[in-house]
Protein backbone atom coordinates (compact mmCIF):
# COMPACT_ATOMS: atom_id res chain seq x y z
CA UNK A 1 0.00 0.00 0.00
CA UNK A 2 2.88 2.10 0.98
CA UNK A 3 4.44 1.73 -2.45
CA UNK A 4 1.14 2.67 -3.94
CA UNK A 5 1.08 5.78 -2.10
CA UNK A 6 5.04 6.57 -3.00
CA UNK A 7 4.18 6.08 -6.59
CA UNK A 8 1.06 7.99 -7.00
CA UNK A 9 2.94 10.49 -5.53
CA UNK A 10 6.17 9.84 -7.69
CA UNK A 11 6.28 13.76 -10.18
CA UNK A 12 7.66 11.31 -13.34
CA UNK A 13 7.30 7.43 -14.05
CA UNK A 14 9.46 5.34 -16.16
CA UNK A 15 8.03 5.89 -19.76
CA UNK A 16 7.99 2.47 -19.88
CA UNK A 17 5.76 2.29 -17.01
CA UNK A 18 3.30 5.20 -18.11
CA UNK A 19 3.07 3.05 -21.23
CA UNK A 20 2.00 -0.14 -19.93
CA UNK A 21 -1.14 1.96 -18.15
CA UNK A 22 -2.14 3.19 -21.68
CA UNK A 23 -1.63 -0.08 -23.27
CA UNK A 24 -3.95 -1.16 -20.57
CA UNK A 25 -6.33 1.60 -21.17
CA UNK A 26 -6.37 1.18 -24.90
CA UNK A 27 -7.43 -2.27 -24.40
CA UNK A 28 -10.22 -1.49 -22.10
CA UNK A 29 -11.71 1.34 -24.45
CA UNK A 30 -11.91 -1.68 -27.10
CA UNK A 31 -13.27 -3.93 -24.70
CA UNK A 32 -16.13 -2.04 -22.48
CA UNK A 33 -16.74 0.22 -25.27
CA UNK A 34 -15.99 -0.92 -28.46
CA UNK A 35 -14.25 2.95 -29.16
CA UNK A 36 -10.83 3.88 -29.91
CA UNK A 37 -8.84 6.62 -28.09
CA UNK A 38 -8.54 9.01 -29.34
CA UNK A 39 -7.73 13.44 -29.05
CA UNK A 40 -8.22 14.93 -32.27
CA UNK A 41 -11.57 14.28 -33.61
CA UNK A 42 -12.75 15.47 -30.45
CA UNK A 43 -11.65 18.87 -31.47
CA UNK A 44 -13.57 18.29 -34.52
CA UNK A 45 -16.51 17.33 -33.07
CA UNK A 46 -16.54 20.53 -31.02
CA UNK A 47 -15.64 22.43 -34.16
CA UNK A 48 -18.58 21.09 -35.45
CA UNK A 49 -20.78 22.05 -33.42
CA UNK A 50 -19.77 25.94 -32.79
CA UNK A 51 -19.93 26.04 -36.82
CA UNK A 52 -23.35 25.01 -36.45
CA UNK A 53 -24.57 27.41 -34.09
CA UNK A 54 -22.64 30.29 -35.69
CA UNK A 55 -22.74 29.88 -39.77
CA UNK A 56 -25.54 26.57 -40.41
CA UNK A 57 -25.14 26.54 -43.70
CA UNK A 58 -21.70 26.48 -44.12
CA UNK A 59 -21.09 23.21 -41.95
CA UNK A 60 -23.67 21.79 -43.52
CA UNK A 61 -22.17 19.34 -45.29
CA UNK A 62 -20.80 15.59 -45.57
CA UNK A 63 -17.44 16.65 -43.27
CA UNK A 64 -19.69 18.03 -40.07
CA UNK A 65 -22.82 15.90 -40.54
CA UNK A 66 -21.52 12.49 -41.12
CA UNK A 67 -17.73 12.00 -41.19
CA UNK A 68 -17.07 13.92 -37.78
CA UNK A 69 -20.35 14.52 -36.50
CA UNK A 70 -21.02 17.94 -34.91
CA UNK A 71 -22.31 16.26 -31.21
CA UNK A 72 -21.02 15.58 -28.19
CA UNK A 73 -19.39 11.98 -28.90
CA UNK A 74 -17.56 9.56 -27.10
CA UNK A 75 -14.27 11.17 -27.71
CA UNK A 76 -15.69 14.38 -26.57
CA UNK A 77 -16.27 12.79 -23.09
CA UNK A 78 -12.48 11.26 -23.22
CA UNK A 79 -10.99 14.49 -23.60
CA UNK A 80 -12.39 16.19 -20.63
CA UNK A 81 -11.66 13.08 -18.70
CA UNK A 82 -7.95 13.78 -19.93
CA UNK A 83 -8.02 17.20 -18.60
CA UNK A 84 -8.64 16.03 -15.14
CA UNK A 85 -6.52 12.91 -15.91
CA UNK A 86 -3.38 15.67 -16.12
CA UNK A 87 -4.75 17.88 -13.49
CA UNK A 88 -5.24 14.81 -10.79
CA UNK A 89 -1.31 13.39 -12.39
CA UNK A 90 -0.59 17.26 -11.34
CA UNK A 91 -1.89 17.12 -7.97
CA UNK A 92 -0.62 13.52 -7.05
CA UNK A 93 3.12 14.93 -7.67
CA UNK A 94 1.81 18.43 -5.93
CA UNK A 95 3.28 19.94 -9.29
CA UNK A 96 -0.24 21.91 -10.14
CA UNK A 97 1.08 25.12 -11.02
CA UNK A 98 -0.69 27.17 -13.16
CA UNK A 99 1.75 29.19 -15.72
CA UNK A 100 1.76 31.22 -19.41
CA UNK A 101 5.11 30.09 -20.45
CA UNK A 102 7.39 28.00 -18.32
CA UNK A 103 8.82 26.12 -20.18
CA UNK A 104 12.78 26.37 -19.39
CA UNK A 105 14.40 24.98 -22.66
CA UNK A 106 11.71 27.16 -24.74
CA UNK A 107 13.02 30.20 -23.46
CA UNK A 108 16.70 29.14 -23.38
CA UNK A 109 16.24 29.21 -26.70
CA UNK A 110 13.79 31.23 -28.09
CA UNK A 111 13.72 34.25 -25.40
CA UNK A 112 11.09 34.83 -23.00
CA UNK A 113 8.40 36.66 -24.21
CA UNK A 114 5.07 34.88 -24.25
CA UNK A 115 3.26 36.30 -27.45
CA UNK A 116 6.27 34.36 -28.83
CA UNK A 117 5.35 31.13 -27.31
CA UNK A 118 1.75 31.38 -27.81
CA UNK A 119 2.02 32.92 -31.26
CA UNK A 120 3.97 29.80 -32.50
CA UNK A 121 1.70 27.36 -30.72
CA UNK A 122 -1.39 28.85 -32.25
CA UNK A 123 -0.07 28.62 -35.91
CA UNK A 124 1.70 25.47 -35.15
CA UNK A 125 -1.73 24.15 -33.25
CA UNK A 126 -3.61 24.71 -36.44
CA UNK A 127 -0.82 22.92 -38.50
CA UNK A 128 -0.83 19.90 -36.22
CA UNK A 129 -5.11 19.57 -36.01
CA UNK A 130 -4.71 20.41 -40.36
CA UNK A 131 -2.26 17.49 -40.44
CA UNK A 132 -4.58 15.18 -38.12
CA UNK A 133 -7.28 15.69 -40.03
CA UNK A 134 -6.03 14.76 -43.62
CA UNK A 135 -4.62 11.95 -41.72
CA UNK A 136 -7.37 10.59 -40.03
CA UNK A 137 -6.14 10.88 -36.62
CA UNK A 138 -3.37 11.96 -34.25
CA UNK A 139 -0.67 10.31 -32.21
CA UNK A 140 -2.88 8.68 -30.12
CA UNK A 141 -6.08 8.33 -32.05
CA UNK A 142 -4.06 7.12 -35.53
CA UNK A 143 -0.60 5.80 -34.10
CA UNK A 144 -1.59 4.35 -30.65
CA UNK A 145 -5.01 2.78 -31.61
CA UNK A 146 -4.55 2.61 -34.79
CA UNK A 147 -1.07 1.03 -34.19
CA UNK A 148 -2.74 -1.86 -31.44
CA UNK A 149 -4.90 -3.06 -34.23
CA UNK A 150 -1.91 -3.32 -36.28
CA UNK A 151 -3.11 -0.75 -38.95
CA UNK A 152 -0.86 0.11 -42.13
CA UNK A 153 -2.24 3.70 -41.85
CA UNK A 154 -0.71 4.15 -37.81
CA UNK A 155 2.68 2.67 -39.06
CA UNK A 156 2.65 5.53 -42.39
CA UNK A 157 1.53 8.26 -39.74
CA UNK A 158 4.21 7.49 -37.47
CA UNK A 159 7.05 7.66 -40.14
CA UNK A 160 5.63 10.73 -41.50
CA UNK A 161 5.25 12.15 -37.77
CA UNK A 162 8.99 11.36 -36.95
CA UNK A 163 10.76 12.37 -40.52
CA UNK A 164 8.94 15.89 -40.64
CA UNK A 165 9.23 16.12 -36.97
CA UNK A 166 12.87 15.77 -37.01
CA UNK A 167 13.52 17.91 -40.46
CA UNK A 168 11.29 21.19 -38.24
CA UNK A 169 13.50 20.50 -34.99
CA UNK A 170 16.86 20.91 -37.04
CA UNK A 171 15.57 23.96 -38.74
CA UNK A 172 14.11 25.74 -35.51
CA UNK A 173 17.17 25.24 -33.33
CA UNK A 174 19.78 25.10 -35.95
CA UNK A 175 22.92 25.16 -34.15
CA UNK A 176 21.24 24.77 -31.05
CA UNK A 177 20.41 20.93 -32.42
CA UNK B 1 -24.87 6.56 -20.35
CA UNK B 2 -22.34 4.45 -18.92
CA UNK B 3 -20.68 4.37 -22.45
CA UNK B 4 -19.94 8.07 -21.36
CA UNK B 5 -18.93 7.67 -17.88
CA UNK B 6 -16.50 4.75 -18.85
CA UNK B 7 -14.86 7.21 -21.71
CA UNK B 8 -14.76 10.00 -18.67
CA UNK B 9 -12.90 7.40 -16.37
CA UNK B 10 -10.82 6.33 -19.22
CA UNK B 11 -9.83 9.61 -20.06
CA UNK B 12 -8.60 10.31 -16.20
CA UNK B 13 -6.34 7.62 -16.80
CA UNK B 14 -5.38 8.45 -20.45
CA UNK B 15 -4.37 11.94 -19.19
CA UNK B 16 -2.65 10.34 -15.73
CA UNK B 17 -0.06 8.54 -17.72
CA UNK B 18 0.68 11.21 -19.94
CA UNK B 19 1.45 13.79 -17.21
CA UNK B 20 3.55 10.45 -15.61
CA UNK B 21 5.59 10.08 -18.83
CA UNK B 22 6.23 14.12 -18.56
CA UNK B 23 4.41 14.57 -21.63
CA UNK B 24 2.60 16.99 -21.18
CA UNK B 25 5.84 19.41 -21.26
CA UNK B 26 6.87 21.37 -24.20
CA UNK B 27 10.90 19.91 -23.62
CA UNK B 28 9.45 16.16 -23.36
CA UNK B 29 7.50 16.31 -26.50
CA UNK B 30 10.55 17.97 -28.70
CA UNK B 31 13.23 16.52 -27.43
CA UNK B 32 12.64 13.27 -29.05
CA UNK B 33 13.05 14.74 -32.26
CA UNK B 34 16.42 15.55 -31.32
CA UNK B 35 17.53 12.62 -29.42
CA UNK B 36 18.47 13.97 -26.45
CA UNK B 37 14.89 12.03 -24.43
CA UNK B 38 13.19 9.15 -26.04
CA UNK B 39 10.31 9.35 -23.33
CA UNK B 40 7.88 9.50 -26.22
CA UNK B 41 9.07 6.69 -28.10
CA UNK B 42 9.66 4.75 -24.98
CA UNK B 43 6.12 5.32 -23.86
CA UNK B 44 4.31 5.41 -27.59
CA UNK B 45 6.16 1.79 -28.52
CA UNK B 46 5.78 0.27 -25.04
CA UNK B 47 2.12 1.33 -25.16
CA UNK B 48 1.71 -0.03 -28.62
CA UNK B 49 3.21 -3.76 -27.13
CA UNK B 50 0.74 -3.84 -24.30
CA UNK B 51 -2.07 -2.85 -26.17
CA UNK B 52 -1.81 -5.08 -29.13
CA UNK B 53 -0.89 -8.03 -27.13
CA UNK B 54 -3.69 -7.85 -25.40
CA UNK B 55 -5.74 -7.19 -27.88
CA UNK B 56 -4.84 -9.88 -30.15
CA UNK B 57 -4.76 -12.43 -27.15
CA UNK B 58 -8.53 -11.47 -26.05
CA UNK B 59 -9.59 -11.63 -29.65
CA UNK B 60 -8.31 -14.95 -30.06
CA UNK B 61 -10.21 -16.23 -27.02
CA UNK B 62 -13.20 -14.78 -28.40
CA UNK B 63 -14.21 -12.41 -25.91
CA UNK B 64 -14.01 -8.98 -28.56
CA UNK B 65 -14.18 -7.80 -31.49
CA UNK B 66 -12.12 -5.27 -33.27
CA UNK B 67 -13.91 -1.72 -33.85
CA UNK B 68 -13.88 0.15 -36.61
CA UNK B 69 -10.25 -0.53 -38.43
CA UNK B 70 -8.67 3.58 -39.39
CA UNK B 71 -8.52 3.17 -42.99
CA UNK B 72 -5.04 3.38 -45.42
CA UNK B 73 -4.75 5.77 -47.36
CA UNK B 74 -1.30 5.63 -48.37
CA UNK B 75 -0.78 9.19 -49.27
CA UNK B 76 -3.41 10.61 -46.69
CA UNK B 77 -1.54 9.05 -44.04
CA UNK B 78 1.58 10.01 -44.83
CA UNK B 79 1.16 13.70 -45.81
CA UNK B 80 -1.11 14.06 -43.09
CA UNK B 81 2.04 12.38 -40.92
CA UNK B 82 4.27 14.98 -42.51
CA UNK B 83 2.28 17.87 -41.75
CA UNK B 84 1.51 16.72 -38.40
CA UNK B 85 5.14 16.35 -37.27
CA UNK B 86 5.71 20.01 -38.43
CA UNK B 87 2.90 21.47 -35.98
CA UNK B 88 4.06 18.72 -32.97
CA UNK B 89 7.84 20.01 -33.57
CA UNK B 90 6.61 23.73 -33.28
CA UNK B 91 4.27 23.42 -30.53
CA UNK B 92 5.66 20.74 -28.41
CA UNK B 93 1.85 19.51 -27.93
Amino acid sequence: MNWLKTQFQKELWSPYAAGVLLGIVGVLAVWMSDSLLGASGAFENLAGIIGKAAAPQLFNNMYFNFIMPSQITWGVVLLVGIFFGGMLGAFSSKTWKLSVNGDTQWKRIFGPQTWKRWGIAFLGAIVLQYGAGIAGGCTSGLAISGGMLLAPAAFLFIGGMFASGIITALLVYRRNY
Amino acid sequence: MTNYILALILGVMFGFSLNKAGLTRYAKIVNVFRFTDMSVLKFMMTALVVSMSGLYVLRGLGLISFPRIPETYIVGNLVGGLIFGVGMALTGY
